[in-house]
């Protein structure tokens, strides 16, 4: 008797897990075919420290305008992720990704947004053929950040970030205060040595010339000077015996912290920093080099993480004109401004958005973004640049091959790679 | 009724294995077929458009140089975990059935490690050998090497199989009768020969089960991998499943990354299917 309980219990399950499979997938065409009086869409958030912000923010935002407005969130590889939901016919309609997805799915997949208000507003926005596609969703900026406390400590004198213009300069209060290097192939090959490319006059050129062999990156000047300056970083890092191991989020709770004063690193380390107990005084300034080109005086960034508009037939077009509506409502709306501002601690990428940015590290990129002195991301790499630069320049970090071997194996890889259609 | 008719044999199957039939095809043999089809595709993953290629990515599969690299890590490294895996999950077995006091919690002890996640365990060996170890015996970390993190891949591998292995070995063990290995023990073995002439024969079985599994889980290796050392330092600990995903989604060669996926499959599937028929060949029915 009881094992026929059991048994009875057992199929009750299997067939409510069916029908809450099947059950999924009606109200999700419920969403598509929106018969009914509130449209529903969905946005696909990929930038984790927003989430609950942004989940807050969907319940509001659907209380007040009667729209369904729902966020999701996957740790995935963004392009991995959107895939399998392209795959199976359930598009977000709102998807957030990095801007060298912008270039591979908005022909497929993106509505032509250029009509819309704020483009006007923002040079950040990516128009592919003449046609604006991505809205960007803020501006973040790659530099050292520097703990002005940090510093004062060991020198024993104010720090002026904007008096740092050489890689001397770098190295006299580097070898006092000491820095941190990250380890990580992304911050290594998409951020710091993306900055050799990003500063060339024409960094499309720069590639093709190391493609074809016209220029030799062991040669370049900008190329040297920049690792003059990691050099230093280098030689002061904190762990050095162990640069390879060394966690980011300890690097940056030290960094934070005070233990050391400076770091390669973004506007975003601030979601980690900002879990410490950190000083006041802290900054993003520019990598100084000693190629005097001004690029000591500015930050390499530009827009970060893009939303666009699903044009497949799986989203209707009051979803379409609902989606326009709330990516209106953040550049116009008071409380959208807040939210990308105040709530989540983004640096606008629009003009017209005047609040000021609480965290130090995003005034610090609202400033050089305000001044014009932002030096344009270059979106092209190819997708396996940083995973196998990062591997090269991870072994030039740990000293296992010198810089004429590095620009060698750089040159290898840009041998057979291919920038991304632009 | 009569029971030998077609059609009832048809209902008794749809009835007890029409279930399973269904979900086998659904999510195992219809996404390897469309798999196999992507595999003549330049597909980028994401596209709305799956140009035909032919054979195109099985050429640049052959001639992508760190595939063949993690290949041959994996090799290496599966050796390497097969064997220890072995010979720890036998050695455990063998103390376990001994009827030392407090087997059961034994048992159940060298069991857990299965049960934490890999991801999980991956992290949580992270932090043993990244803090722990360089704060108890200082020097730099295990995983800032190339061989020091094969190594830690290795242990972590064995430690986790090490338990699950052991089940196996001690339903071997307590499938031998204790007759036989009495026997010839009154013929005069001692106990060493007992093991090696008597048990271990009857046992073939549990090896033959216990080295499949192993090699098959080893070869395809990506949680452990990916938590530990995500390929760190200088992707010189990337296994051929994890160079397969980067492949496929990272670098979005969907189609070049689904041909190493299927490459993969075959030489796992030759391993393995080899190692089984050696196997049972030897076997022995007491």
């Amino acid at each position: 008797m009881k094992k026929r309980v059991l048994a009875i219990l057992l199929a009750l399950v299997l067939v409510l897990g069916l029908a809450a499979c099947s059950g999924g997938g009606n109200s999700g065409d419920g969403g598509s075919s929106s018969g009914g009086k509130k449209v529903a869409i969905t946005i696909f958030n990929s930038k984790m420290e927003i989430q609950s912000q942004m989940e807050e923010m969907a319940k509001k935002y659907s209380e007040e305008k009667g729209v369904d407005l729902e966020v999701y969130y996957s740790s995935d590889t963004v392009a991995a992720h959107l895939s399998t939901r392209y795959a199976s016919n359930d598009p977000y309609t709102i998807s957030m990704v990095d801007a060298k997805d912008v270039y591979s799915l908005a022909a497929d997949h993106a509505v032509d947004l250029s009509d819309q208000d704020w483009v006007k507003d923002t040079t950040q926005a990516i128009a592919i053929d003449g046609k604006t596609y991505g809205f960007p969703v803020c501006v973040e900026a790659r530099g050292i950040i520097y703990n002005a406390d940090a510093i004062k400590k060991a020198t024993g004198a104010d720090f002026d970030p904007t008096s740092i213009k050489k890689t001397a300069d770098l190295q006299a209060i580097a070898e006092k205060c000491g820095t941190g290097v990250m380890k990580e192939d992304w911050s290594l090959a998409a951020h710091y040595l993306a900055e050799v490319y990003e500063q060339q006059s024409d960094p499309d050129a720069f590639i093709k010339g190391i493609k074809d062999g016209s220029i030799k990156l062991a040669d370049d000047a900008k190329f040297n000077a920049l690792m003059d300056t990691f050099d230093v970083l280098k030689a002061n890092n904190y762990a050095k015996d162990a640069a390879i191991s060394a966690e980011r989020e300890v690097t940056e709770q030290k960094l934070a912290e005070g233990e050391i004063g400076l770091m390669f690193g973004g506007n975003w380390d601030w979601s980690v920093i900002n879990a410490y107990q950190y000083s006041e005084n802290m900054g993003i300034m520019p990598v100084p080099n000693d190629v005097d080109d001004g690029s000591s005086d500015k930050l390499v960034g530009g827009g970060s993480k893009y939303f666009f508009i699903d044009s497949s037939e799986n989203t209707s077009d009051e979803q379409r004109q609902a989606a326009k509506d709330f990516l209106n409502w953040l550049v116009y709306d008071e409380a959208g401004q807040d939210f990308i501002v105040n709530q989540c601690a983004l640096v606008p990428a629009y003009s017209n958005i005047t609040l000021a940015v609480k965290d130090p590290l995003g005034a610090s990129v609202k400033k050089y973004a305000d001044a014009g002195a932002l030096i344009p991301n270059y979106n092209y790499l190819p997708d396996d640049h940083y995973a196998k630069c990062g591997a090269i320049f991870q072994k030039y970090l740990a000293n296992e091959i010198d810089r004429a071997q590095f620009a060698a194996e750089i040159t290898e890889y840009w041998s057979t790679a291919e920038v991304g259609a632009h | 009724m009569k029971q030998n008719k077609l059609s009832y044999k048809i209902e008794q199957y749809l009835i007890f294995a029409g279930p399973g039939t269904i979900l086998f095809l659904a999510v195992v043999i219809v996404p390897f077929i469309y798999g196999l089809y992507l595999t003549l595709t330049s597909w980028d993953g994401v596209s709305a458009t799956k140009t035909f290629v032919g054979l195109q990515n099985f050429a640049a599969a052959f001639s992508d140089a760190d595939y063949w690299k993690a290949m041959l890590r994996t090799v290496i490294y599966s050796v390497f975990a097969v064997v220890l895996i072995n010979i720890m999950s036998f050695a455990l077995a063998f103390l376990v059935t001994r009827g030392i006091k407090g087997q059961n919690f034994f048992r159940s002890g060298f069991f857990v490690p299965n049960l934490i996640g890999g991801i999980v365990l991956g992290y949580v060996w992270k932090f043993v050998f990244n803090r722990a170890f360089v704060a108890i015996f200082g020097g730099s970390s295990l995983l800032a090497s190339t061989e020091g993190a094969m190594f830690c891949l290795i242990i972590v591998s064995v430690w986790q199989y090490a338990g699950y292995m052991m089940l196996i070995y001690v339903a071997g063990f307590m499938s031998v009768s204790k007759d036989v290995e009495e026997a010839s023990r009154i013929d005069g073995c001692t106990s060493a020969q007992a093991m090696r002439n008597v048990t271990i024969p009857l046992m073939r079985s549990s090896f033959v089960q216990c080295i499949f599994l192993s090699i098959t889980r080893c070869f395809v290796v990506y949680d452990v991998n990916l938590s530990l050392t995500k390929g760190d330092p200088f992707n010189t600990s990337v296994m051929a499943a994890m160079h397969v995903y980067n492949q496929a989604f990272t670098y979005k060669n969907y189609g070049l990354g689904q041909s190493e996926a299927v490459i993969l499959f075959a030489v796992c599937a030759i391993v393995g299917v080899t190692q089984v028929l050696i196997g049972k060949r030897g076997e022995v029915e007491a």
